[in-house]
């Protein structure tokens, strides 16, 4: 296990820049999720840690060990690549002990090694069997397996879930964090998915175009995102967004006035964007007027399409929603879950 | 076929397949059963399909009109040096191709691909000045170095390096993160792999090689050197005319274990060339 620090990394491909100085500190056993929209460049910095690409500028250090110019070989770690990648030609067991065996383990050693990563994941009954014989699911655990049976300082996750269907998916996402739990190795994993960051990680990386928007705690991304873009991202269904003007009243959007909670005086009359999550509506007669565009029930809550003065909005509710489309209804947004960001820029303002 | 065609166009289409097979099968069984006629019952009129007299005799006059188990063991060998040799040389320059990133790769094998367009017979005159300086002429040497390091060989290529791309390029940084070196990689991974497209390779290399002829004639002038297709033509009376039974005989005795090949490599053929997308 070890800690992981990225200063200043930097990418190119010719003139194109795709990472602009990236600055991370991973902690020793920490489950860090690298997230962003697709060609965020999330899997070029996962591939720069593993040395699969070459770092333009910065420094990359694992263990406090600089290993910018290192093959992947001999940085300690292992990766879980989004197809598996396993030998098609080698069972399982070769599969989970090839690295073992290059690297001159002896024969006992890989066996009693494979046999301790497959107890781990289950994989005792498949040792025999080759990658093609296998489902989704089980090819995911033989490529953690071959992560595990090394022992390495990090590991490293591309999108390891991508290929699964949603059952499964959440499934093994409960699996690779108790794994996590259970060998508190380093982990960097990369996802497009922000509830699989959400659910998983210790700490979350929210990248958009090669910049690290913001770096925190799953919980205060979505309690405090930085700015407008870590809001929309994080939670689902999305922040809702209504541009307009703070004023001493409250928030003017387009055709309604919402009300604000307490901001500086700064910030009076300043265009700005007015974000509130779909759960942060309640039912309240005292409420502003909204018109109802679409009722979804899902069971256990109701989500509602809704008209907000002119701007289309998604509301959560617990209660059941019985009102047709058309039907004026009222909602309270929480006033402690008002976000506030710059029109301009969208950074946070509250 | 569809299961869910009706058994009339089944009926049709297994019948059109057996109409098209006549071009193919005819001049095989037209080989096999003249083999064993006198020379008078093969150009009889109307033709005999099956032969009314059986001459074995043929098959013993091939071993006594020419050194010709020498001739086969030349052809065999020459076949397999050439096929290893091929293997060895496409799976290494059509990896190189496919996955090394170096300065022009692309326009290089673009030239190297040029090498298919020029016929044998342009090259075989200052081959054939190149061999007698260096002492070959009349040894197998230049029926074993051409096709290793010409057209066939740039043809394996190509099959090569298309197998190699369509691998895909995380099986080999899975490799690299295991611990693997380029050469490694190459011979753990890719080469095992590959097995499908060195197969077909391997049989068309062979097939080439077993039945080049125009090398042959011009590199080699001893019947104890000849190579199978070469020794064909030696069946002549007295006055220069085919032994057309002889021949015939001989013909079949050579195309036996081509055919023998293609019967127990047919899947692996066939795997082969849907591999590299090509169509035989």
């Amino acid at each position: 296990m070890a800690e992981v620090k990225l200063s200043n990394v930097r990418k190119s491909y010719g003139a194109v820049d795709v990472i602009h100085g990236v600055d991370l500190d991973i902690a020793d056993g920490e489950f860090v999720v690298l997230v962003g929209p697709s060609g965020c460049g999330k899997s070029t910095l996962l591939r720069m840690v593993a040395g699969l690409e070459t770092i333009t500028g910065g420094e990359v250090r694992i263990g406090g060990r600089l290993v910018n110019d290192l093959d992947p070989k001999d940085r300690d770690i292992a990766m879980v690549f989004q197809n598996y990648a396993l030998y098609p030609h080698m069972t399982v067991a070769t599969n989970m002990g090839f690295s073992l065996e290059h690297r001159g383990g002896s024969k006992a050693d890989i066996a009693e090694r494979v046999k301790w990563a497959a107890d781990i994941l289950g994989l005792s009954p498949l040792l025999d069997r080759y990658p093609r014989q296998l489902s989704g699911g089980q090819r995911q655990r033989v490529a953690m397996g071959r992560a595990i049976v090394r022992d390495p300082q990090v590991f490293l996750f591309d999108e390891p879930l991508s290929n699964l269907d949603a059952k499964l998916r959440v499934v093994m996402r409960g699996e690779i964090k108790s794994l996590h739990q259970r060998l508190k190795t380093t982990t960097i994993y990369v996802t497009h998915d922000q509830v699989e960051a959400m659910t998983m990680a210790d700490k979350i990386v929210v990248l958009q175009a090669g910049r690290v928007e913001q770096i925190g705690a799953p919980l205060d991304l979505y309690d405090r995102p930085a700015n407008q873009f870590v809001a929309g991202f994080i939670g689902s269904p999305a922040m809702n967004f209504l541009n307009g003007t703070i004023t001493a009243t409250g928030f003017a959007a387009q055709g309604i006035l919402l009300p604000l909670p307490a901001i500086t005086p700064r910030h009076l009359d300043e265009k700005a964007v007015y974000g509130i999550r779909p759960e942060h509506f309640a039912l309240d007669g005292d409420g502003v007027e909204a018109e109802i565009v679409l009722v979804e029930p899902m069971g256990s809550e109701t989500q509602v399409r809704m008209k907000l003065g002119e701007t289309l909005v998604t509301g959560v509710f617990r209660e059941r929603v019985s009102q047709s489309p058309g039907t004026k209804i009222r909602v309270q947004p929480d006033l402690n879950a008002i976000h506030l960001f710059a029109a301009d820029g969208g950074q946070r303002l509250n | 076929m569809k299961a869910d065609l009706s058994p009339r166009t089944k009926m049709f289409l297994y019948g059109l397949m057996c109409v098209l097979l006549i071009p193919f099968v005819f001049p095989t069984w037209w080989m096999v059963t003249s083999s064993v006629k006198p020379i008078s019952d093969i150009f009889a009129f109307p033709p005999q399909l099956v032969p009314q007299t059986y001459d074995w005799t043929t098959y013993s006059k091939v071993f006594e009109l020419q050194p010709f188990v020498t001739q086969y063991w030349n052809s065999a060998y020459i076949a397999a040096l050439v096929t290893a040799g091929t293997m060895l040389v496409s799976s290494m320059a059509g990896y190189a191709f496919a996955r090394i990133r170096f300065p022009f790769a692309d326009a290089i094998f673009m030239v190297v691909l040029l090498g298919l367009l020029i016929p044998s017979e342009v090259t075989i005159v200052p081959l054939f000045q190149m061999f007698l300086k260096a002492g070959m002429v009349n040894t197998h040497w230049p029926l074993v170095l051409v096709p290793i390091f010409g057209a066939p060989s740039v043809f394996a290529t190509f099959v090569m390096r298309q197998f190699f791309i369509s691998l895909p390029v995380e099986l080999e940084e899975a490799a690299r993160v295991d611990g693997l070196g380029r050469f490694k990689i190459f011979t753990r991974i890719a080469l095992p792999l590959a097995k499908p497209a060195l197969a077909s390779v391997a049989i068309f290399t062979f097939l080439h090689s077993w039945n080049l002829y125009l090398e042959p004639v011009v590199f080699l002038s001893s019947a104890d050197k000849f190579t199978l297709p070469q020794a064909l033509t030696q069946y002549t009376d007295a006055y220069g005319g085919p032994m057309w039974n002889i021949q015939l005989a001989a013909a079949t005795l050579t195309a036996l274990p081509v055919l023998i090949i293609f019967i127990i490599a047919q899947k692996q053929f066939v795997e082969g060339l849907a591999h590299t997308g090509l169509k035989g």
